[in-house]
């Protein structure tokens, strides 16, 4: 049942018209663990592969199936907390428990085949061995149930985080910045997106005006949109609302990226039930039909994007989202993107043209009304920044909106179509929902 | 009567703290002992000072002063002390600590039970 697959599912060319299976699939299901800052590597219970499980079982149970209707699963078995995070992405050396968390399995990452030896599923045909990040998740599992390679099929993603400094491990935890790091990571794990966005970010701030702390009303209704968020992180462990002093007189991580530009690494999972559209008409909640799915991994020129690249490629993005769900800018209700930094965001906006902002317009946009709300409710799941580095507020909040289920975060404008993405400018993937299939 | 000696004690919270997140190996009651022993006694965290507040009047202890991690240095000139120490648990509590001009207590990898030995004992030394 575990299979090795290639790329060919994705969507990651231009021209490819509307997708084959547009409104043909559905998400019939989601559900969350708790989300705790570190899993306290005491209690079994509290483990990401516990959380796993737990996350599918809600999922299942969400969309009124049972173990038995699951034949597709699709995890992604890599650890957040990075290759060379140290002690909080690995538990060796020390020993292991009882299965099933007698090795990293269960413990600091997740797989597809401990999944379905621990939930006892006996029907799955599609599993494949690796899964990329989220964004391509369900992109896959969706493409997997259009291809009818599955029909329900299970999506997981695992984000662990134990005692130790996140990311910090291995060579990032070196004095030294050797090889090719000395041009990349000069600063340990300060090398990756933080310090690919900064730059075209202050190239943002000089050719359209404005400076980095306009990205503060982002922030704060990020936060303000996580304590409405039941199953995000400062929801639970009430967080106090971030106010605009306490985002201005935060330190800098790497200037001018502040601390609370930066989203908080959790332990959690998130699951969601993906199925052809026929079976989700007759699910437990209202179907979340899949419109489209599109990927891009952009090549960099250099070791550092520029602006203009990052323009371009959001706008490509953008091109092929629109194109494949024959959706407009205009037809695009609830507007979920990344924020893992916020300073990802106003690409987006912009590429995206949501609500009509144009480049050069995301600080005013900001400055305005995006409150859930109002007329403008921008990114109304808080994402990462105001629930954790789940990666998934996105997703959920987007199905919730749809269905109409979103409490005190359900959006007082329309509420048909949902776009909804983890990546970064360069790679990632995007995904479009509807309410309705057509 | 001479002045009684000024000395500080900061305290990271997560990871250095009982009440924080992860919790630290220092309990409520360790600070109090501090309190009461005429140290001057605060917090210095990254988390927000509503929040770190908010910790504190849960917990009930009087903190002398409650700031921002980076904002060390200035708070720490405002109070002129002999001299202080910084207790917490990462490389950035290190760094605001030395520039503070406090004396860095690693509660993970130092000598944390010696250090507070000679705190009850009121025999601390820059």
């Amino acid at each position: 049942m575990i299979t090795d697959i290639d790329n060919s599912w994705k969507r990651d060319s231009d021209g490819l018209g509307v997708w084959e299976h547009r409104g043909k699939v559905a998400i019939a299901g989601f559900g969350h663990s708790p989300v705790d800052r570190r899993w306290d590597e005491v209690n079994l219970e509290s483990s990401l592969g516990a959380y796993a499980l737990l996350a599918c079982r809600k999922a299942i149970e969400d969309a009124g199936m049972s173990l038995n209707d699951i034949d597709g699963v699709v995890c992604c078995p890599t650890t957040i907390s990075g290759d060379s995070g140290g002690s909080a992405s690995n538990w060796a050396p020390r020993p292991y428990f009882d299965p099933p968390y007698d090795s990293e399995w269960g413990l600091t990452r997740v797989n597809a085949q401990w999944l379905i030896a621990n939930l006892g599923l006996k029907n799955v045909k599609f599993a494949p061995s690796t899964a990329p990040t989220i964004s391509e998740m369900v992109g896959l599992a969706a493409q997997a149930v259009g291809d009818g390679l599955c029909n329900n099929c299970l999506m997981i993603y695992p984000t662990g985080n134990m005692a130790g400094r996140y990311r910090r491990g291995g060579p990032n935890a070196s004095d030294y910045a050797e090889g090719d790091s000395q041009w990349t990571a000069p600063w340990g794990n300060h090398g990756g997106n933080d310090f690919i966005n900064i730059f075209p970010h202050q190239q943002y701030c000089r050719k359209y005006g404005g400076e980095h702390d306009d990205v503060a009303p982002f922030v704060l209704n990020q936060h303000r949109n996580g304590l409405m968020t039941p199953w995000g992180f400062n929801y639970q462990n009430n967080i106090p609302q971030l106010t605009h002093d306490d985002y201005v007189s935060s330190r800098y991580i790497l200037r001018p990226l502040r601390l609370w530009d930066c989203d908080r690494p959790v332990n959690a999972a998130g699951a969601y039930l993906f199925t052809t559209g026929e079976r989700a008409v007759d699910a437990k909640q209202p179907p979340v039909y899949v419109l489209n799915h599109s990927q891009h991994n952009f090549t960099f020129k250099t070791t550092q994007p520029t602006l203009d690249e990052i323009e371009l490629w959001t706008d490509i993005a953008a091109q092929r989202m629109y194109e494949g769900s024959g959706l407009t800018a205009a037809d695009v209700d609830i507007f979920n993107p990344y924020d893992g930094y916020s300073i990802m965001a106003q690409f987006f906006l912009e590429g995206f043209q949501w609500h009509g902002v144009k480049r050069g317009d995301a600080f005013a946009f900001y400055a305005g009304d995006i409150r859930v709300e109002g007329p403008h409710p921008l990114c109304s799941s808080g994402g990462n920044l105001g629930n954790g580095r789940t990666r998934t507020a996105m997703y959920t909040d987007s199905i919730e909106q749809l269905r109409g289920t979103a409490g005190p975060r359900q959006v007082t404008t329309r509420a048909e179509t949902a776009l909804a993405a983890f990546t970064t400018p360069s790679s990632g993937g995007w995904i479009m929902l509807g309410k309705n299939p057509d | 009567m001479a002045e009684p000696c000024k000395i500080v004690i900061s305290y990271d919270i997560d990871g250095t703290v009982f009440a924080g997140d992860p919790p630290g190996k220092i309990t409520l009651d360790m600070i109090q002992e501090s309190k009461q022993l005429g140290y001057i006694i605060g917090s210095a965290s990254d988390r927000t000072v509503t929040d770190q507040t908010q910790i504190w009047d849960r917990s009930g202890v009087d903190m002398d002063f409650i700031v921002l991690k980076h904002t060390l240095p200035e708070t720490i000139a405002g109070l002129d002390p002999e001299f202080g120490f910084h207790i917490g648990d990462t490389n950035m509590d290190e760094y605001f600590a030395k520039q503070a001009g406090l004396t860095f207590i690693d509660i993970i990898n130092g000598d944390f039970e010696s250090f507070w030995t000679a705190l009850v004992s009121q025999s601390l030394k820059p």
